[in-house]
């Protein structure tokens, strides 16, 4: 049984999932298998790369699918003429995190496109819906990647109350199979955005080893901190920080960070040299809470159809799966 | 209609909730009213001797018929680091020069002690239906004793690790306390707090890790977080911070209204009040020395320095001192009576339960 919520309506997909969108290595091989399984692929504009958005937005022109694209807001702020290579790709939405939307709301509008806003509490959901966003994310700490401290169970139906029915909320972080779904839908969300469960898909553009370091994982192996962002240069606003797999790295430095900026350069080097060198006992595995719940890399349509299945047989008010499958 | 019973037949109780036991928060008065409303009702005997346990279960036991828990905690008791102690003592003298009290004054022993053979002997004697422990489980001559008794044994997990654990150690319930929790983690296999994963990626992975039911604790607090936890493959959920501002709760005078006006992200997690990681509302303490201080000599011999210090302030009206104790669902928390809030709870989890069916 499809699962029609308020997000689906708005945005015009089957299934009330979305793909987030994981700088760089969500690309359009990736978008464009979630937006065909009914889900909504967003391509991960990150930072704002030219020469990547170009060439990855032309692979998505004329996808038949709705599909959006996304944005770290604050870097978009640098370089705002990338929004017009995006919407000229005609996407569904433009989702903006981290920072202020307004400045981009007039363009996206004009060009016919949703906004929708991540937010991590509800300063942020409040200036969001002020700029007229048309959905939020709700982000708890669980997340992969950037985020900051509430948790997702904290954050939902507090943005939920908030945004009072006027726009559909989804939830992020710490979701990695359909119990997360169904339960996220139990708090008010009307759908999820998923990261760390499409990292671990065949379309994904990210490495083979960082997709097994995630199958691998258990719970609680992950940490969020901002070491990688130290030692690759990389400033970000306060309240953020990253969610990553620890390794050997994150181990090294944890409850050292004032030292490892004092030593930025030798670190940032030897990070440099890692990350392209695939080596992710230095490099990050962005990832989130949910890896203890993700052990294999299907492709991106067999996820969106597992979470479906699953959240419409609790809805149904059977066993989840997993508890059926081992009873 | 619940759509998992197996805590329900574990317990025998009417709703799949347990009031999770808040030593200094609480005593008979709440866990008999959320009894009466159809939650376990849960003693926390942590911080009390044998004969006020004795007396405090007696007293439940003539005012409501229904199952109860005796809460213990098992931690392996260190002995003070004579050197790190006056360290600390010295880190808080200024505060006791603010107070006009003696840094040098004899403290009193400290009134948390771990689950030791004469509380063994009592639950023997009272038969608890429930008894669930905090930092992992007691020994096993001791929780053989437990488990004849009669008593359902249940302890929380913080990390899949940790519920393994308890499960092949003789649990018949696990507690998979996420981060958002209140009061103390219940971490007993690691100390990186950094790690402590959320109620939500926790659940569902305990949930695969174990076959005992599971329960889910941690930023839940309303019908729609009950349900969630349901969803995520918990059997039922165990519920404190909703209950602070209960009228049955001992949370009295400044510290009630500290938590009533807190802001909704106002909880961090602590180790100044007791050399243990916990989940409170910012206090004057924890501001200046904390949140996590190198310093804190170990459980629970921080907390011993901070008691003259807590007394003096609370005389004055203040809170500088006390433990605030309180989960990230502390703006979801009402003033109601417990048995009317846990009745409330239970309904608007079945509605949203069968909303969600339909």
């Amino acid at each position: 049984m499809p699962i029609v919520t308020p997000l689906t309506a708005l945005l015009g997909i089957r299934h009330p999932i979305l793909q987030a969108p994981m700088d760089v290595i969500a690309g359009a091989r990736l978008t464009a298998a979630v937006s065909s399984a009914g889900g909504f692929g967003i391509l991960g504009g990150g930072y704002g790369e030219k020469a990547w958005l170009e060439a990855e937005t032309k692979k998505l022109k004329g996808t038949p699918a709705p599909f959006g694209i996304g944005f770290i807001t604050w870097s978009l702020a640098k370089q705002p003429e990338l929004l017009d290579v995006a919407l000229d790709a005609r996407p569904g939405a433009i989702m903006l995190s981290f920072g202020d939307p307004k400045p981009f709301v007039p363009r996206i509008k004009a060009a016919g496109a949703l906004l929708i806003c991540q937010v991590q509490d509800e300063g942020m959901a409040q200036q969001a819906l002020d700029a007229g966003a048309d959905i939020l994310i709700a982000q708890g700490t669980e997340a992969g990647g950037h985020g900051a401290s509430r948790t997702t169970i904290d954050i939902v139906p507090s943005i939920v109350d908030l945004a009072a029915g006027r726009v559909p909320v989804a939830a992020a972080g710490g979701i990695g199979d359909g119990r997360g779904l169904a339960a996220m839908m139990m708090l008010g969300a009307a759908g999820v955005l998923l990261g760390t469960r499409f990292y671990a898909s065949q379309e994904c553009d990210g490495a083979e080893e960082a997709k097994k370091r995630i199958c691998a994982a258990t719970g609680g192996s992950t940490v969020r901190s901002i070491i990688f962002d130290l030692s690759r240069n990389n400033v970000w606003p306060a309240p953020f920080n990253g969610r990553c797999l620890i390794n050997d790295h994150a181990r090294r430095w944890a409850g050292r960070e004032l030292e490892l900026l004092q030593n930025v350069k030798t670190v940032a080097a030897e990070y440099a040299d890692a990350k392209a060198a695939g080596n992710f006992d230095i490099a990050a595995v962005i990832a989130g809470e949910a890896v203890g719940l993700i052990h294999d890399i299907p492709p991106a349509a067999e996820i969106v159809d597992r979470f479906v299945a699953e959240a419409d047989q609790i809805f149904l008010g059977r066993r989840n799966s997993s508890a059926a499958s081992r009873a | 209609m619940w759509p998992d019973r197996r805590l329900l037949d574990l317990f025998k109780t009417e709703f799949p909730i347990v009031l999770a036991p808040m030593a200094g928060a609480m005593d008979t008065d709440l866990a008999i009213a959320a009894a009466q409303g159809g939650a376990l009702g849960s003693l926390p005997c942590a911080m009390i001797s044998v004969d006020k346990a004795r007396e405090q279960i007696n007293i439940i036991r003539q005012r409501v018929s229904a199952p109860v828990n005796m809460n213990f905690s098992c931690q392996k008791m260190v002995d003070a680091d004579p050197a790190r102690v006056a360290a600390w003592k010295q880190r808080l003298a200024p505060y006791y020069e603010e107070l006009g009290l003696d840094p040098a004054a004899r403290l009193p022993a400290t009134n948390r002690a771990p689950f030791d053979a004469a509380m063994c002997e009592l639950v023997e004697e009272l038969k608890p239906e429930v008894v669930s422990f905090h930092y992992g489980l007691p020994d096993q001559a001791l929780l053989k004793r437990v488990k004849a008794a009669g008593c359902v044994v249940m302890s929380s997990a913080t990390i899949v690790r940790e519920a393994i654990w308890l499960e092949q150690h003789g649990c018949d319930a696990i507690i998979a306390q996420g981060a958002e929790a209140g009061g103390h983690r219940g971490m007993f296999l690691t100390d990186d707090i950094a790690e402590q994963p959320g109620t939500f990626a926790l659940v569902p992975q305990v949930v695969d890790a174990v076959k005992v039911p599971v329960v889910a604790a941690g930023g839940i607090a309303d019908g729609r977080g009950i349900a969630a936890a349901f969803a995520l493959g918990a059997s039922g959920v165990q519920i404190g911070t909703a209950y602070l501002r209960c009228p049955e709760s001992r949370v009295a005078g400044p510290a009630r209204i500290a938590l009533a006006e807190a802001r909704d992200d106002a909880t961090v997690i602590t180790n100044v009040m007791t050399g243990r990681p916990a989940r409170g509302v910012p206090n004057r303490m924890m501001r200046e020395v904390g949140p996590i201080s190198p310093d804190a000599p170990a459980f629970p011999h921080a907390a011993t320095a901070l008691g003259p210090l807590k007394a003096a302030a609370e005389k004055l009206g203040k809170v500088d001192f006390t433990n605030l104790w309180a989960g990230q669902a502390l703006w979801l928390g009402r003033e109601m009576p417990a048995a009317e809030l846990t009745r409330a709870l239970a309904a608007s989890a079945l509605a949203r339960l069968s909303q969600m069916a339909g």
